[in-house]
């Protein structure tokens, strides 16, 4: 019975995606471009070239954290928009630390740098997704309309930093702080960011988190009958405090390694351009994935396969990125619909 | 009321699984009378009326209506048929006033509400009726007894000439009730007739021109006015006609001796919890409960039996009282803290309230037992191999029907996810068991091995709280039994003194 589901599940993907190119193809051949060409540079530029997939492994580490942002309250029935927020917030908060110590003549090695702007960018980000976890659980706002207007929050925060005379570096044109110092800073390997390692160790953690842990094993009940849950002992405020700070501590995470190990500043740009494309992408992988945070790593590495892709389209076809977008979109909108449809229970 | 017939249910029959509804139920309603429907919960009465409305569709059986054969397959045909019902919670809008309530969904018009073209319509039939309520006040800030008027209104509205009112006086205060009783006669002259359920003896005697008793899924008979007495309506109502049918639906099971302990295993003093919208709370109750002992809880739902179980499992909801487990004090205990010291519970609903539907059997087993150390390493990682184990045991030791411990429990019969529930409260060893209509909706063979873990749990020095809403039931394996009405005691009474007529009339807000 569980194999039949699984292959109905394959098949509702498969279906998904095969169903939005087709959308897809017909929309740019309306254009005048030659779809077989679209579709290809689409789904292979990953492949192709070493610089492509150390492209997309780039766009896949923020975007897993992102994703588990939405995924892990998701769980427990609650949505989290504010993964763009909660990983400008950690990011931006990094920064300050990171620039604050050298400002102050304290310069520590990188072994004590590193790991205290990582603990940094956990406790801001946790810290940021707690305020929305806390007027969910305490006064029963919904998170969808606190998270989004946090969102702001944190924008405009990172605007502030950026902009502010103690950090900006008085010798760019646009807003951007002062390089972080060299020992709080991450490199390449391969030219794949060092941090991919954290990115494994959190996926690492979240699965056995989920699937070994007392907390995971109540994250999951109240998942499947919060009534149930309630009746036999667990702490549903709690809970929902516990979680919120899990996806806004990973999210947070996602936008230090941002900050110490793509840009090695703060960039006031971010906000607008990567970071919010990790935040929405983020939560639409999460609707992919449906709450099952083993999902992730694939789904969002998939997710960079046609971001990549969309960025060699716009560079050697001029389509728009908005087109794959698009087809991004319409994948989203096949699978939770044909899930709807096929999945649903009796 | 002349006796021309109204409504007329023929061989009506409905089967929920492998549980008999309804049994051949013949029922008929005169034109112009308060019919009033009286049962025990599960005896049948909201089934039958919701296929009446078109909620549900018989299995077998025919719905006349003046004589003409008709077909109701949503209530959208019965409210054309001039059927209106008023359910026991109210199915306004709180949003809307009580015009836009009233006229919701009736509008020909495709573009326009006619709210004032209506308004004297509906002030007309408010007045005609007797019935007096705000037309532009939003529903939510108005009483329950307003708000049942506006329901009244609506359906007369909508041109019914049957009007089923389900469990009206629930949620009533006494001059509430008063007043519905005047609506009710005003509305019989109007030539509206009437079908009332309900489950209190006073209603029926006051309100009702003759009533139909119901007694699991079959009609007991129906009384004419004349012979509307308190004797012959519980004697119907918990004492079986034909005494065949009793002995074969109930299993046989003994209640061996056993040795009650020394000192009471939960001990209730003087216990009260505030009512609410959804509960008449509990009022000053006192017991004690001893080892080797099964105490049944006599109430027809809604009359504080879920209050009396939640507030056991979770004391931190408790008012006034004290509550003592084993002669320990746990007022303000967590869940998990009073099945620390020994309790466990298996709660009514079982699919919405005791298990996680779509979790495997270990998952479901695992609920409850979740923080304890013997399933935990360093009290965070869980001991799936350890759970694998008491699970699999579980299963053997409660016959449950499963492939494997690893299967989604919703996939199981309502019998073995019922088994599954008790499983998991035999974990551990236990003081004190709280279950809450442990065999509601089961058949016989599941309901007698229930039954016989009672016993066992009994005869083991445990003691067993079993809230029930079958007397019978409860007669063939309680030690004691507890009446609650209203949320509060009417008594308890000794094996000896068992008496269904007692204890039957006691339930129903009758007086000893």
């Amino acid at each position: 019975m569980k194999d039949k589901k699984i292959l109905r599940v394959i098949l509702i993907y498969f279906l998904s995606i095969l169903f939005a190119f087709l959308v897809i193809s017909i929309i740019v051949s309306i254009f005048g471009y030659n779809v077989i060409k679209v579709l290809k540079t689409l789904l292979t530029t990953s492949f192709k070239t070493t610089f492509g997939f150390q492209e997309t492994i780039k766009k896949t580490i923020p975007l897993i954290f992102t994703t588990y942002a939405y995924t892990i309250p998701f769980m427990i029935k609650f949505f989290n928009i504010g993964g763009w927020g909660q990983m400008l917030f950690g990011g931006t908060i990094t920064a300050v630390v990171g620039l604050t110590l050298p400002y102050l003549g304290i310069n520590f090695p990188s072994y004590i740098m590193i790991p205290l702007l990582i603990v940094t960018g956990i406790l801001a980000g946790g810290f940021f997704g707690l305020i929305a976890g806390f007027l969910a659980a305490k006064f029963d706002i919904n998170p969808i309309i606190s998270t989004i207007m946090l969102n702001f929050v944190a924008v405009q925060f990172l605007n502030f930093i950026a902009t502010n005379p103690i950090y900006r570096d008085p010798f760019e044109g646009h807003p951007i702080t002062l390089p972080l110092p060299k020992s709080g800073t991450l490199g390449f390997i391969y030219g794949v960011p060092v941090s991919i390692i954290f990115a494994i160790i959190s996926i690492i953690f979240v699965y056995v988190l989920i699937k070994k842990t007392k907390l995971g094993y109540e994250i999951t009940a109240i998942g499947h009958n919060l009534d149930a849950a309630q009746k036999f002992g667990i702490n549903f405020q709690k809970t929902i405090l516990t979680t919120f700070f899990i996806a806004g501590a990973l999210a947070g995470l996602g936008g230090t390694f941002e900050v110490i190990n793509i840009h090695k500043k703060l960039i006031e740009g971010f906000a607008q351009t990567s970071g919010a494309q990790y935040g929405i992408f983020g939560v639409l992988t999460g609707l992919i994935v449906a709450g099952d945070p083993v999902g992730v790593p694939i789904a969002a590495f998939l997710m960079s396969v046609l971001l990549v892709g969309a960025d060699a389209l716009q560079r050697t076809m001029q389509i728009p990125v908005e087109m794959v977008f698009l087809s991004q979109a319409l994948i989203v909108l096949f699978i939770v619909t044909f899930r709807e449809r096929f999945l649903r229970r009796t | 009321m002349n006796n021309e017939i109204f409504v007329e249910l023929k061989n009506i029959r409905k089967v929920f699984g492998s549980v008999v509804a309804l049994d051949d139920v013949n029922f008929s309603v005169l034109k112009g009378e308060i019919h009033g429907l009286l049962g025990e919960n599960g005896a049948g009465k909201s089934t039958l009326m919701n296929i009446l409305y078109g909620l549900y569709s018989p299995d077998k059986g025919e719905i006349y209506i003046e004589g003409n054969k008709v077909k109701i397959n949503s209530p959208y045909d019965s409210i054309k048929l001039g059927i209106g019902m008023v359910h026991q919670v109210s199915t306004l809008v709180p949003q809307f006033n009580a015009i836009e309530n009233i006229i919701l969904g009736t509008s020909e018009d495709k573009y326009r509400l006619k709210i004032e073209e209506e308004r004297e319509k509906i002030k007309n039939i408010s007045k005609d009726l007797g019935l007096e309520f705000p037309l532009d006040v939003k529903v939510k800030d108005l009483s329950a007894g307003l708000k049942q008027k506006i329901e009244i209104v609506r359906a007369i509205y909508r041109g019914a000439k049957l009007l089923i009112l389900d469990e009206p006086t629930t949620s009533l205060v006494e001059s509430e009730f008063k007043d519905l009783l005047r609506t009710l006669r005003s509305l019989v002259k109007k030539g509206v007739t009437i079908i009332f359920i309900t489950h209190k003896m006073r209603e029926v005697l006051e309100a009702c021109d003759r009533v139909t008793i119901l007694r699991r899924g079959k009609v007991q008979g129906t009384l004419d006015k004349e012979d509307m007495t308190t004797d012959n309506i519980v004697k119907m109502m918990f004492i079986e006609k034909d005494i065949k049918v009793t002995e074969s639906a109930l299993p046989k099971v003994e209640l061996p001796e056993s040795k009650k302990s020394p000192k009471p295993i939960l001990e209730l003093k003087d216990v009260s919890v505030e009512s609410s919208e959804r509960s008449v709370g509990l009022k000053n109750i006192s017991f004690e409960l001893y080892g080797g002992e099964i105490l049944g809880v006599a109430a027809v739902s809604g009359n504080g039996e879920k209050d009396l179980a939640e507030i056991i499992i979770y004391p931190k909801n408790l008012n006034r009282g004290e509550i003592y487990v084993d002669g320990e004090k746990i007022n303000g205990l967590s869940t998990l803290q009073v099945f620390s010291k020994g309790v466990f519970y298996t709660p009514e609903d079982r699919i919405k309230e005791g298990i996680l539907p779509d979790g495997n059997l270990k998952e479901n087993i695992l609920l409850g037992h979740h923080s304890e150390d013997r399933f935990l390493n360093n009290k965070t990682f869980i001991k799936w191999d350890e759970v694998r184990i008491t699970t699999v045991d579980i299963i053997k030791k409660f016959n449950v029907y499963a492939p494997s411990e690893e299967i989604i429990i919703r996939r199981l019969s309502g019998g073995n996810i019922q088994k599954v529930i008790m499983g998991r409260a035999f974990v551990n060893p236990i003081k004190l068991l709280v279950t809450h209509n442990p065999t509601s909706g089961l058949d016989v063979s599941t309901v007698e091995f229930i039954f016989e873990k009672l016993v066992e749990t009994r005869g083991s020095g445990s003691a067993v709280l079993w809230i029930g809403e079958d007397l019978d039931e409860l007669m063939i394996l309680s030690d004691r039994i507890a009446v609650l009405y209203k949320g509060e005691l009417q008594g308890i009474f000794n094996r000896d003194e068992f008496d269904k007529y007692k204890i039957g009339l006691l339930m129903i807000g009758g007086q000893r």
